[in-house]
């Protein structure tokens, strides 16, 4: 366990000293921020509520949804197949530690790093800019942080899942470029998810990828019941549950399929 | 310093001699030629990314440090020195690719950095280690491609390429796109394309890196063969004093961006080769060896290794007086490497105040 | 005349290899056209939901949105070499260096280097959107209208590839690429995508007096959908997009010369 530990201090460390990058990307969250706020409010016009989100609360959500991306790596990660594809995985597989362990302590590493150089600051940021909500009660704040924590999980299960195509298909990223702009349009990343007819959520809900941002976002906001947060919460862990466990079915036969393929 | 006088000017003489032949065709000529860098510093400590973002501080890297030379037309010159001595920059101010921070260049009575377009009509170069070449073409259609750029007349192009396929040995893989050529192949390519449109002036940077024995000696043949049969001019720069050995008469040596030889490869040899050795096996064990005018370095069994002063006693001597006391069974005599050489120049900065 | 020739040839070059990878070449174009697709399907749902944006119908959206993305793909497409993610692996590598090495322009070999052909996704997608926006709005075409489209596209072309150039050329003294470039690049077409109307009064100034972006698509639309100008412009700035645009493009142009200037300066 210790060794997971020490990867994921690395990986921390590693993102803070990529310093240039994470101030122009702090910019540009917050530049898409301010103009996602702008189209917001010009869409709400004189109305108060809407889907039972205000507009202040949907201007929280703009914010929201910017400061979340790069914790949870919504818009792609394609490492696990680059390294594959290059053979590198080989010697990953030598060292004595589970791979999907390895590739998961990284990734918690960056996702703490990006929360608090990114996530964080933009949402202090935003709190300058325009009168923002904020959980109402404790349990709020703490299921925040629970839903983000397992919501980073779920898309960690997921886009592993994703890059262990790289095992049988040699160019992967177009395939992978693919899928991620369905799971960031599914994620509510765009709007929120409740402003879209009910058929289409339901549809979106079939998949795991609401329960990344959307899922966040509805906590955040209060705009659900007790009842329905602790369903959503644990809807996340099924959903991290039953990906982790489909990529440890695929990554056996990919190392199978690596093994007698040679490479 | 351990060379006698007497020898000393007759290189010199013939150094002398050797500038002015030179001199009715210079083709480079390069005076008191600087460039500077501002590399930035690094700081450490606290808030270091944040001090260095608002106050960049900066050290001053002479990478050539006031050079001058010529070289003539048909030359084919090796420019030797070790890692960031200066080579590179040269070159590249050569080809018009960097300006310099002071100092003259002339190439073929142009500025190369001033007229670029022009300039480099007139050049070929090769840098071992990046290619030219299109990755995804056949190597062929990144020749036509370059004879388009350069506008070379079909029939020249024709000859040229029926020349070079042969000598370079390219027919095997003239059909293949870049990308799958091997290093030697691929470096073969290279130097094809840049003789393609006669270029009166010919630069190679490292041109046998990472090759094997037989792709090198390709490589030196064909260069050869451009400077002999074409008058090309070359300027070559490589860390493998074997191309030096089989190519060029002339060497310059520079490092920390200053030049420190420049003249006939084997006047550097005599100068600063140093002493010489003869290995002689004899027929006997001997307790007790000692020869008048030469020490003895190492012994193994019943051969011996003898080091003498060309100054002081002649090769064909030595054996004599050997061979009078002891019974000789083989003997041969080694030149000082040339890696030894100049790395004792290196060492000892030997040249810094003879240039 | 040789000059064309030579760059057509470049680009014949990329465009062949790049269907040599044919599934790749696919499937990028689809991600492409489908990052486009569900980009405008997501923004014409809501403008549905909320019955269209400022007083703006979602077909007079989605004529402001297509002709940005028509317009971004073509750029991205033609100006492939100097997209400052490919060009700062250039810089980073010295790579430069073989292209001055040619007796030709280096701005003509670059735009040679690279050439994107998966961006016909965009193109394509933008092309249906803005079909598909005409047919809601119900434009009345004049001769004015039909020959000051291909215009406006052009001046977008020429102004985004601007700033395409300016990404590169920074990466001269940066070496990395400026993630921050991307804010004017990328969140120039979306902001382009809506009516200034919506946003606060020290944004818009900025992209009227600094980065004159509301010239390129703004102005040219509300004479293409006949609507009024909420800001009392004069009406001429109704049709200055492509003289903008070439200007962008010409100031870029000379920061481009001067950085390769500095470049053969420095070296790498």
């Amino acid at each position: 366990m210790r060794v997971y530990w020490e990867i994921a201090k690395r990986a921390l460390s590693r993102q803070l000293t990529y310093r240039t990058a994470t101030l122009a990307g702090l910019a540009t969250n917050f530049y898409f921020g301010l103009l996602r706020a702008a189209v917001m409010a010009a869409l709400y016009g004189a109305r108060a509520q809407v889907d039972g989100i205000s507009l202040q609360a949907a201007i929280t959500y703009t914010g929201l949804a910017q400061s979340l991306i790069a914790v949870i790596s919504l818009l792609g990660w394609f490492e696990v197949m680059r390294s594959i594809n290059k053979g590198e995985i080989s010697s990953d597989l030598l060292r004595p530690i589970g791979y999907f362990k390895f590739w998961l302590a990284q990734d918690l590493g960056k996702a703490a790093a990006q929360l608090a150089l990114r996530g964080i600051p933009l949402m202090l940021g935003y709190a300058l800019f325009f009168d923002i909500l904020l959980p109402q009660t404790l349990w709020h704040w703490l299921a925040v942080f629970l839903a983000l924590g397992l919501a980073v999980l779920l898309s960690f299960s997921w886009r592993f899942l994703v890059n262990l195509v790289g095992f049988w298909v040699t160019d992967a990223t177009s395939i992978g470029r693919v899928v991620y702009i369905f799971s960031w349009f599914l994620s509510g990343f765009l709007m929120p998810l409740r402003f879209f007819p009910d058929w289409f959520v339901r549809l979106c809900y079939l998949t795991p990828f609401p329960h990344t941002i959307n899922t966040i976002v509805e906590i955040y906001l209060g705009v659900l019941t007790p009842g329905q947060m602790l369903r959503a919460l644990l809807l996340q862990l099924a959903w991290f549950v039953g990906l982790t466990l489909a990529c440890s079915w695929v990554l056996r036969r990919g190392i199978r399929h690596l093994v007698i393929q040679g490479g | 310093m351990f060379f006698g006088a007497s020898e000393f000017d007759i290189t010199k003489a013939q150094a002398h001699n050797d500038a002015t032949k030179r001199l009715s065709q210079v083709v480079i000529r390069v005076h008191d030629l600087h460039k500077y860098f501002q590399v930035p510093i690094r700081q450490r400590g606290r808030f270091s990314a944040l001090r260095s973002l608002l106050v960049r501080r900066h050290r001053l890297v002479k990478a050539v440090n006031g050079v001058s030379f010529q070289i003539g037309r048909g030359e084919l010159v090796g420019y030797l020195g070790p890692n960031g001595a200066g080579k590179s920059t040269t070159i590249k101010m050569l080809t018009g690719l960097l300006v310099p921070t002071h100092g003259e260049i002339s190439v073929n009575g142009r500025i190369p950095w001033k007229q670029r377009e022009e300039h480099v009509k007139s050049l070929g170069a090769v840098f071992g280690f990046r290619s030219t070449l299109w990755w995804d073409l056949p190597v062929i259609e990144s020749l036509e491609l370059l004879r388009y750029i350069y506008d070379v007349p079909l029939a020249r192009f024709k000859d040229n390429l029926r020349e070079f396929r042969k000598i370079l040995e390219m027919d095997a893989f003239i059909n293949t796109p870049v990308r799958s050529l091997s290093l030697g192949q691929r470096v073969r390519a290279d130097v094809c394309a840049a003789l393609l449109h006669d270029p009166s002036l010919l630069f190679l940077d490292e041109p046998t890196i990472g090759l094997d024995v037989v792709a090198k000696e390709r490589i030196r043949q064909f260069i050869l063969h451009a400077n002999r049969q074409r008058g090309t001019t070359v300027l070559l720069t490589t860390h493998d004093l074997s191309d030096v050995e089989k190519m060029c008469q002339r060497v310059m040596i520079i490092d920390r961006g200053k030049l420190l030889y420049d003249g006939q490869l084997e006047s550097l040899r005599q100068r600063f080769g140093g002493k010489r050795e003869l290995v002689v096996e004899l027929v006997d064990e001997e307790d007790q060896i000692s020869i008048e005018g030469a020490i003895v370095t190492s012994r193994q069994g019943a051969q011996v290794m003898f080091q003498f002063d060309r100054d002081q006693i002649s090769a064909s001597e030595l054996i004599q007086r050997i061979s009078s006391n002891y019974r000789i069974r083989d003997l041969s005599v080694r030149e000082p490497d040339l890696e030894a050489t100049i790395r004792r120049i290196y060492e000892q900065r030997l040249l810094e105040d003879a240039v | 005349m040789k000059a064309l020739r030579l760059y057509l040839w470049l680009v014949l070059i990329q465009v062949r290899s790049q269907m040599q990878y044919r599934v790749g070449f696919l499937l990028e174009t689809l991600s492409v056209a489908l990052g486009s697709i569900i980009s405008f399907v997501t923004l014409a749902l809501v403008l549905q939901k909320f019955e269209g944006i400022a007083g703006w119908s979602l077909g007079e959206v989605a004529f402001l949105f297509a002709l940005v993305e028509l317009s971004f793909g073509l750029m991205d497409m033609i100006f492939s070499g100097f997209d400052p993610d490919y060009f700062a692996a250039h810089t980073r590598q010295g790579t430069l260096d073989q292209y001055l090495l040619r007796p030709v322009s280096l701005t003509l070999q670059i735009f040679g280097s690279q050439f994107i052909l998966r961006r016909l996704g965009r193109i394509f997608q933008g092309t249906l959107i803005l079909v598909y926006a005409v047919q809601l709005v119900n434009i009345e075409w004049t001769v004015g209208k039909i020959l000051y489209l291909p215009l406006v596209i052009a001046g977008m072309v020429l102004f985004f590839g601007g700033l395409f150039m300016l990404g590169a050329t920074i990466t001269f003294w940066t070496v990395e690429r400026i993630e921050a470039v991307n804010i004017l690049t990328y969140g120039g077409t979306e902001l382009m995508s809506y009516p200034m109307t919506i946003y606060q009064d020290w944004m818009r100034r900025f992209f009227t007096y600094i980065v004159p972006a509301i010239f390129l698509n703004y102005y040219p639309s509300l004479y293409f959908l006949d609507r009024p100008d909420p800001f009392n412009m004069p009406f001429v700035v109704r049709f200055i997009a492509p003289v903008v645009g070439l200007g962008v493009f010409l100031a870029a142009y000379v920061f481009w010369r001067f950085g390769v200037r500095y470049y053969q300066s420095t070296g790498s």
